[in-house]
């Protein structure tokens, strides 16, 4: 609108009159929008650090069992029931989805352990060492020793189950386990490993063997496993790909579930859905702080134009031309600051992306739920964060000058030109 | 008492005795008495355990030694993949020897509720059968005819800070000749959990026995375990010393 550009000029150059408030004005602003944009990328990166490794060690992003085997993991109820299923064509059929980038199969057996007179339970987890390292990150905490080799009676167990079985790399290692066949299955062998993960519960209880041999110690054939775990290429997107798997995979044979990280971890997928919550807040008060500086600088400059106003309300300018014009002030302001503020957190979030601040050294980290988290300041990239911290930066700026601009409405001409 | 114990007792074994019962005895005096000659004496016996589970069926034929309810070694004799297993009970715990590892293990007590020997008896069944006389209370709950056989029926409670894993345990002895016919076991809910059946009265090592033992579990009814004696002896002169983790390890 052409009678609307007036105002925009007008505004545009009341800014400028008082140009160190108006900068400064508007760099609060932009560090707002920095604080809130970083505020979100950091907790984002969290969030992606807590499921990656609470996914990456050892549950993957997606899993396949029997239909029945969850929630009792019952251990006749491998895949395919009793005969078992062609692990091969199955992985196969998996990882011909092109949304999968590795999957590998698993078997669990309950057992006791024995080095000389320590005896302990522990869970024992028949793997393919190959494929189990490009699944889950399991089998890089190898601290000591080696991965064990099939066929050759090799274990590796967690480090505090190594401790207190008194166990160093190289002893022998009785395995005992409950058979398919009722029989009680038990063997020598090697430990060539020691593995630590930080997750105390997989340290002290998993015992980690070749799957064909845990497959011979409890008597089942090599078609029998009880899990087929996977990783998918868009992790964020893991439901969608989840669905597609099952809509591919279940009501077939063998009869399967498949389910997301989000159903095998809800705790988990809730806590990171949490941060959605806090992200929100965050930004809420960053912004809400924001409103009451910038309409504090607005109201200042409009009771110092009280006597403009009425000028330009005795000329025969209308209330609303008035008002306009205080909030294009705003809008300008917010847009200047917008810029400074996307010119100055491009760098930032780019230097936290790539070379994130290890604070290791101020404090330990946390573990949630078997989630590591290292105190690293690892920013994740996102559209959201900067979009919605864009959007409530303008609202605030609009926000902000609609008091200032309701007063300048309100100046009355006559009282305000006499000084009264 | 027996009935309970023979569970564990299973290994072990059950029996009973004798002679007629004198009247008006207290709940108490007819179990020492069912119980009695088990006590302290010492014996050797050959059982099959059969074993159907949902998955799989089986049988394993042991040899079975014994001394009073304290300590017991079972050893197996068949099937071939298992033979020269042994179970040691002495005192509170028990070991296994696996003869193919060559190599003893105490049962952890993590594992004490796990199945001993793919059976539906417990770790725990072994242990516990000996400490019933002193973590139960026990009064008569039924005496008169139930299927045609005049029996006395027993309830056994737990006394209040006894570790023991039933809410009640119902012990039928039949009054004819004081052998058991039943037990049954229930969860703190009152639930029936399993039940065991005695059956094949024979005479055997000079003593009137049940021969065969039924344990079927309360919540899977096609399932069971079933022990058979074939042979029994009694008095054979063992002492402690023979129930030794040596003893466990020894080849026959």
């Amino acid at each position: 609108m052409s009678g609307d550009s007036v105002w925009w000029r007008v505004a545009w150059r009341n800014l400028w009159r008082h140009r160190a408030r108006t900068l400064i004005t508007a760099s609060g602003l932009a560090f707002g929008y920095l604080a809130a944009v970083l505020m979100i990328g950091l907790t984002d990166g969290m969030a992606a650090e807590l499921v990656e490794n609470g996914t990456g060690l050892l549950v993957g992003q997606v899993q396949v069992h029997a239909d029945d085997y969850l929630p009792e993991r019952n251990m006749y109820r491998t895949i395919g029931g009793r005969d078992g299923t062609d692990v091969e064509t199955l992985l196969g059929r998996i990882e011909a989805n092109e949304d999968v980038s590795n999957a590998t199969a698993r078997l669990y057996g309950g057992g006791l352990l024995s080095s000389g007179d320590e005896t302990k339970a522990g869970l024992l987890l028949g793997v393919d060492p190959g494929r189990e390292r490009l699944v889950s990150t399991l089998l890089d905490g190898v601290a000591e020793g080696r991965l064990p080799e099939t066929g050759a009676w090799e274990v590796i167990v967690g480090s505090e189950m190594a401790e207190q079985l008194e166990l160093t790399v190289g002893d022998e290692v009785v395995v005992v386990a409950p058979a398919a066949d009722g029989s009680m299955g038990n063997d020598l062998f090697t430990l060539v490993g020691i593995f630590h993960t930080g997750t105390p519960g997989i340290d002290a209880n998993y015992a980690i063997l070749p799957l064909n041999d845990l497959q011979y110690l409890m008597a089942m054939d090599a078609t029998r496993v009880h899990e087929i775990v996977m990783t998918v290429e868009r992790p964020w997107d893991t439901q969608t790909i989840a669905g597609a798997l099952g809509a591919e995979l279940e009501g077939g044979d063998p009869a399967v579930r498949v389910r997301p990280w989000m159903e095998l971890r809800p705790e988990l997928f809730e806590y990171v859905s949490l941060f959605d919550a806090a992200n929100l807040i965050i930004v809420g008060i960053i912004f809400v702080m924001a409103v009451f500086g910038v309409a504090n600088t607005m109201l200042i400059g409009t009771f110092e134009r009280r006597r403009e106003f009425a000028v330009v309300r005795a000329l025969g300018t209308t209330p609303g031309g008035i008002g306009r014009t205080v909030v294009y002030e705003g809008v300008i302001l917010g847009t200047i600051a917008l810029l400074a503020g996307a010119l100055i957190t491009t760098p930032i979030l780019m230097w936290f992306h790539n070379a994130p601040p290890d604070l290791s050294a101020l404090t330990s980290g946390f573990s949630f739920g078997g989630s590591q988290w290292r105190p690293i300041l690892r920013v994740e990239y996102s559209w959201q964060g900067p979009i919605a911290s864009a959007v409530a930066l303008f609202i605030t700026s609009i926000f902000a000058a609609i008091y200032p601009a309701w007063k300048a409405t309100r100046v009355p001409p006559a009282d305000a030109l006499a000084d009264r | 008492m027996k009935g309970v114990r023979a569970l564990g007792t299973s290994l072990l074994f059950l029996f009973a005795v004798g002679p007629a019962a004198v009247a008006a005895q207290t709940a108490r005096e007819i179990l020492d008495e069912v119980d009695r000659l088990m006590r302290g004496e010492s014996s050797r016996g050959v059982v099959s355990m059969e074993i159907t589970t949902e998955h799989w069926a089986r049988t394993l034929e042991m040899e079975v030694w014994s001394l009073g309810t304290e300590y017991s070694l079972v050893r197996v004799l068949a099937p071939p993949r298992e033979t020269g297993m042994a179970t040691l009970k002495a005192d509170q715990e028990v070991w296994n020897y696996l003869p193919r590892v060559d190599r003893t293990i105490k049962v952890p007590p993590s594992l004490m509720m796990g199945s001993w020997m793919g059976s539906h008896f417990t770790n725990d069944d072994l242990v516990k059968e000996s400490r019933i006389v002193d973590d139960y209370e026990f009064e008569i709950a039924f005496e008169g005819e139930r299927d045609g056989e005049d029996i006395w029926e027993f309830l056994l409670l737990p006394k209040p800070e006894a570790p023991v894993v039933w809410g009640r345990v119902e012990y039928e002895v039949r009054k004819r000749d004081k052998m058991p016919t039943s037990v049954r076991y229930y969860d703190e809910d009152g639930d029936l959990a399993r039940s065991m059946e005695f059956s094949g009265f024979v005479t055997m090592g000079g003593r009137l026995v049940p021969a065969r033992m039924d344990v079927i579990p309360a919540d899977k009814p096609e399932e069971r375990t079933t022990l058979i004696y074939h042979e029994l002896d009694f008095d054979i002169g063992l002492d402690q010393s023979f129930f030794s983790l040596r003893n466990l390890r020894a080849r026959r």
